[in-house]
């Protein structure tokens, strides 16, 4: 019996007075592509950032691929890890953020190899070699030796999201990729991300491209003011939805 | 040599003065005030009283005691570092300098001295120090104000007692002013310091027993109060007076009081240090 | 003037007419005004007491030279000390930790808020509160013999700049994008790593035309090192007008090295301001 890659079990996160997750609980299986939908301050924002550990949890627990994070349990209690341990932990994981955040004193090739030279101590031909096949596979062999500042927006989410691909990490996290783009550079990103999904990366989207989601999406979760609303099929949740507040989110933005 | 020419200088100032009954000029008569920039930090001679921060000293006692006697006026003083006095008189900002400052003959150039202080540069230790005689701190690190004429002087005292008895020069430590050169000597950063002698017994009485003088003072001069070449009358007006307070005693008194009874001249002298 | 003729519509054509020059009145009577009185300046320092032989004579003395050599290693040494100890502080300011926090503060506080003379006597009479330094059972030594003027000064301009310093490149560190912070966390790298591989390294970038005007003020403050016997420029310019008297031709002496330092290093830090500020430019989105 398989288990979920991702548990995520009465999860609670407070921002001061302002409850961004409330008890959310939420699996995610190996190879699911799932997408998060929502208003702005759902979330599902946060809820990724939790699992990459970018913010910290005040209750309950989430496991990934069977391991605690954050946190170890002894003597019955629960005490944080060190950060070398957190970042031990986020090299599972591969986020790819909304406005890119791709290191603009470095080029494209450079910003893929940094991880996992610096962090993984891995040998720089092999790492250089990886870094100019997964150049390759997000279509931008030529723009190796660009500085970020010289490539489109979507240039730079497709270098993002190889470079996040670098660290061979065991789930993907989108969030909003594709928000801060024009129209036209939309397509570029999804098609990489579409060519992901079928290769079997287990991911999880924040997105408000529903269509992508429509196609591509193995299961969309409806969040709404910090609590799973809805979660199902795509095909349900976006063509038949059940609850009365899916309905009206999903009317609004059609 | 020396004595001869206090004889001259006496007999100059003596033949100027009886020539004609000195008169005072008549701005400062006008005004009722005398301006005096002092260099404050230079205790006995002027300094301020940490207690009130009064400006009190020897030279501020003379000056007061003068001023009374010229005309009843009052004194107006300003305060500058050493090496602005001259420049203050040069600007008339000052109408004379009395502030521990020596007469010279570099200074001669633009100025007349009226010695009123016997003074000479004097070598001095921490009093656990072991030198005896000041040719034992021929080699050591000497340190005085650099913007005092004193550095020139242990160079010419190193040159005429080290040198010649085959020992290493002395070496020259600057210091910015007489309290800085004393905490150098505290420190161990200087082995010996020279200062006036008019401001030894101040600091022995501040500080009882840390020091220990060595030697005698090695170059004989004078304080002087300074004027400008051009005005001659103020400055045997106030020669008059101060030979008056030398014959009554005042002079001597304010001299006690700060302990410098020794440093006595016996009668007011023009420009009469040996160089 | 011929008013403009009308066109068909009725609305005149100005088509072929030009917009006439303004004559600035204003502008060119204070310009001259301004003249006048900067040649009444001039003429009067000509005209005043002061020797300028003494100047010309001076202006490339042996001790002046030597002075001025010693102003800028200084300046440049006092610099670099102040920029690591400035590094070392805002990373400590930003720590999460609150003992490294308030240490930070401190130093900051303690040194921005006490004048930079001051600090340069305290280090220099050291050895009046601690006659002997040293390491227990390694090493020893009388204060004074370690607390040289080269010393005293270094530390004192060192220190105190770092407190300045540390602030500088605290807003440099904050004016990165936290984004990039969190990219780097992502990839699995610590704080420490993150701060020097991807933060500092932009940050320099914001905070290097700033230091390059500290650098200006402090081949200037090294003047205050005049004071603890340290034979930077302005010592020695004293040391000669104590002998001879001439303080505002030495003065000027000394004024003048000063200014032609300065007028030689503002371009270039101007000419570094342009260069990184097109880099940030270049960088932004």
């Amino acid at each position: 019996m398989t288990r979920p890659l991702v548990a995520i079990r009465s999860v609670a996160k407070n921002f001061g007075e302002f409850q961004a997750l409330k008890n959310v609980s939420l699996d995610v299986w190996p190879g699911e592509v799932m997408c998060l939908i929502g208003a702005s301050g759902s979330g599902k924002t946060t809820l990724l950032r939790c699992i990459n550990q970018l913010a910290a949890i005040d209750a309950g627990g989430i496991w990934l691929d069977g391991e605690l994070l954050g946190v170890r349990e002894q003597g019955g209690r629960l005490h944080r890890l060190s950060e070398r341990e957190i970042g031990r932990q986020r090299l599972k994981t591969g986020m790819v953020f909304q406005r890119f955040n791709l290191f603009p004193h470095m080029t494209a090739l450079e910003n893929i190899t940094e991880g996992p030279t610096q962090v993984q101590g891995r040998k720089a031909d092999e790492v250089r070699a990886e870094a100019t096949e997964l150049l390759r596979r997000v279509g931008l062999a030529a723009k190796a030796g660009s500085y970020p500042a010289q490539l489109s927006g979507g240039q730079q989410q497709r270098v993002a999201i190889a470079r996040a691909l670098a660290m061979k990490p065991m789930l993907m996290l989108f969030d909003e990729p594709t928000s801060a783009l024009d129209p036209e550079l939309v397509g570029e990103v999804l098609a990489v991300m579409k060519e992901l999904a079928k290769s079997g990366m287990t991911m999880m989207v924040v997105t408000h491209e529903l269509g992508f989601a429509r196609e591509v999406a193995d299961r969309v979760v409806y969040m709404d003011q910090g609590a799973i609303v809805e979660q199902g099929r795509a095909c349900d949740v976006l063509g038949a939805p059940r609850e009365e507040r899916t309905k009206a989110f999903l009317s609004a933005v059609i | 040599m020396t004595r001869l020419s206090h004889l001259l200088a006496f007999a100059a100032l003596a033949a100027v003065t009886s020539a004609q009954a000195a008169e005072l000029p008549a701005e400062i008569k006008q005004a009722g005030t005398l301006k005096l920039t002092v260099n404050s930090t230079y205790a006995p001679m002027e300094y301020r009283d940490p207690a009130t921060n009064e400006l009190v000293g020897l030279d501020v006692d003379l000056a007061k005691e003068l001023a009374k006697r010229i005309g009843g006026l009052k004194i107006v003083w300003s305060e500058t570092p050493f090496a602005e006095l001259i420049p203050s008189l040069q600007t008339k900002r000052a109408d004379f300098i009395i502030s521990g400052i020596s007469d010279r003959a570099s200074r001669r150039e633009t100025a007349d001295f009226v010695d009123y202080l016997a003074t000479g540069p004097q070598f001095f230790v921490m009093a656990d120090n072991a030198a005896k005689d000041a040719t034992d701190l021929c080699g050591k690190k000497v340190g005085t104000t650099r913007s005092t004429s004193f550095p020139v002087e242990i160079d010419k005292w190193s040159k005429q007692n080290c040198e010649p008895a085959g020992k290493p020069a002395i070496q020259y430590v600057p210091g910015e002013n007489s309290i800085d050169v004393r905490n150098q000597l505290k420190q161990g950063r200087i082995d010996a310091a020279v200062q006036g002698s008019e401001t030894l017994p101040y600091a022995q009485t501040q500080e009882p027993g840390k020091y220990r003088v060595v030697g005698e003072p090695f170059a004989k001069g004078y304080q002087g109060i300074m004027f400008r070449k051009d005005d001659a009358a103020l400055r045997e007006v106030v020669t008059e007076k101060l030979a008056a307070m030398i014959a009554d005693g005042t002079y001597k008194a304010i001299l006690d009081k700060w302990g410098l009874g020794a440093n006595a001249v016996a009668q007011p002298m023009l420009n009469a240090a040996p160089q | 003037m011929k008013p403009a003729p009308a066109l068909a519509d009725g609305f005149p054509d100005l088509s072929g007419m030009q917009i006439a020059r303004e004559p600035h009145w204003f502008r060119w009577i204070s310009a001259a005004l301004i003249v006048l009185v900067l040649a009444a300046i001039a003429r009067a320092f000509a005209n005043g007491q002061i020797e300028w032989s003494y100047v010309g004579r001076f202006l490339t003395a042996k001790v002046i030279l030597e002075g001025i050599v010693n102003t800028m290693v200084m300046a440049v040494l006092a610099m670099a000390l102040g920029i690591v100890l400035g590094i070392v502080v805002a990373i400590m300011r930003l720590s999460p930790n609150p003992v490294l926090k308030t240490v930070a503060a401190g130093y900051t506080w303690l040194f921005r808020g006490t004048p930079l003379i001051l600090q340069l006597l305290l280090w220099f009479n050291l050895a009046l509160v601690f006659p002997t330094i040293g390491i227990p059972g390694l090493w020893s030594a009388r204060a004074v013999d370690v607390m040289t003027p080269f010393l005293a000064a270094l530390l004192g301009l060192g220190i105190n700049q770092g407190a300045y310093t540390s602030e500088v490149m605290r807003a440099g560190m904050l004016s990165v994008d936290i984004g990039q912070y969190e990219a780097a966390q992502a990839i699995g790298m610590g704080r420490l790593r993150a701060l020097r591989r991807i933060v500092l390294p932009q940050a320099m970038r914001v905070v290097i035309p700033p230091l390059g005007n500290e650098f200006i003020g402090m081949v200037k403050a090294t003047s205050l090192a005049s004071v603890i016997q340290y034979p930077e420029l302005l010592h020695n310019a004293e040391n000669i007008y104590y002998a001879n008297s001439r303080v505002i031709e030495l003065l000027i002496v000394a004024g003048l090295w000063y200014l032609l330092v300065v007028s030689i290093l503002t371009p270039l830090q101007m000419l570094l301001e342009r260069r990184f500020a097109r880099g940030t430019l270049r960088l932004a989105r």
